[in-house]
């Protein structure tokens, strides 16, 4: 087993822009010590129709109202989740993406260490064919190999990434490795659960991260709403 | 539904002459249209109907779980919010990002009735890192 840089298409050089912008750094490091409220009320703004922040204010009184915890954080969550929301409905809807990709980053990072963790590689295995889509991020350490895909919503979830994710697992093992696979979703445990329940694919060997758990990937238990 | 039950969106349950504080139960009726509101706007994906019809089944198991006490007076913040998430809810009008919605309005509407953290959350069959 070993790993590689994905091939840059003009579509995977357009969106490495949108992955350097400097708000999704700036989104990623403050949902990473986010408590759970706090990332919701991320994803919220970022998939809402509204962009003014009263609203939002109202929405979310134990997030943002009087007495709330971390109140810095969360009022710079929802700027930053704002300037998301104020662009197309394209380029946000990429923004969410690198978002995601990038949280994980930095969540894995703390518990993998930071060298270990690589973005856009493939996994390449004795004899077989090289998947078409690289993974989104793998943690790159000898006996401790991982790979992840992820996604913005439940409903990214399918069985081409659930097969590939198996596929490599299932490789990995043929040559005695043992490749942790994931997916992280950026959203609620319910709907990826109803989500994974239609899918043939196997997903016994995934683990899946949703927005309650995000801090396992970090080796911590969940921060309180 | 009928009105009587479903609230309307916005209304947010307000006690009749004393706008808030508010009932639960008013506030889970509101919840409650709102979500309707997005399922019959998601529905219209077909390819995700299955997903959707029990995206919203799940969802309105969640709000009702929220609120065990239909009768109780809550706060007029917690109504507010509601009354505004329903609103929310309601200017929605791409059916994906409906899906998107239907997915997050009843965790959101759970943390503004004082539940919804994230070791409370329902664990039904998702691995862990």
């Amino acid at each position: 087993m070993r790993f590689q840089d994905a091939a840059r298409d003009a579509r995977a050089v357009v969106y490495a822009g949108i992955q350097a912008d400097p708000l999704v750094a700036r989104l990623a490091t403050l949902a990473a010590d986010a408590s759970y409220g706090q990332r919701l009320l991320a994803r919220a703004v970022m998939n809402g129709e509204s962009t003014e922040s009263e609203t939002w204010r109202r929405i979310f009184p134990s997030v943002l109202g009087a007495g709330a915890p971390d109140p810095e954080r969360a009022e710079a969550i929802l700027a930053a989740s704002l300037e998301v929301a104020e662009r197309g409905e394209q380029v946000r809807s990429q923004f969410r993406g690198a978002f995601v990709e990038s949280l994980a980053q930095v969540l894995v990072a703390r518990r993998a260490g930071a060298a270990a963790v690589r973005r856009e590689r493939r996994v390449l295995f004795d004899g077989v064919a090289a998947e078409i889509h690289p993974y989104d991020l793998t943690v790159e350490a000898a006996g401790r190999e991982e790979t992840w895909d992820c996604k913005w919503g439940a409903r990214g979830i399918n069985a081409d990434v659930l097969n590939q994710l198996d596929d490599a697992r299932r490789h990995a093992a043929d040559e005695e490795h043992a490749l942790r696979v994931g997916l992280v979703v950026f959203d609620v445990r319910t709907s990826c659960a109803v989500r994974l329940s239609q899918q043939t694919a196997p997903r016994q060997g995934t683990a899946v991260v949703t927005l309650e758990t995000l801090d396992a990937l970090a080796g911590r238990k969940p921060t309180p709403a | 539904m009928s009105d009587e039950t479903a609230g309307g969106l916005g209304s947010a349950g307000a006690v009749p002459g004393s706008p808030d504080p508010a009932r639960a139960g008013g506030l889970l009726a509101t919840a409650l249209a709102a979500l309707e509101v997005l399922s019959e706007l998601g529905e219209t994906i077909e390819d995700e109907w299955t997903y959707v019809t029990k995206l919203a089944e799940m969802g309105r198991a969640r709000l009702n779980a929220s609120v065990p006490d239909a009768g109780a007076l809550v706060p007029a913040e917690t109504a507010a919010a509601i009354d505004a998430l329903a609103n929310e809810a309601g200017r929605i009008t791409d059916p994906h990002r409906a899906i998107d919605w239907l997915s997050t309005l009843p965790a959101i509407a759970e943390l503004a009735l004082g539940g919804g953290t994230a070791g409370a959350a329902p664990r039904p069959g998702t691995g862990r890192a």
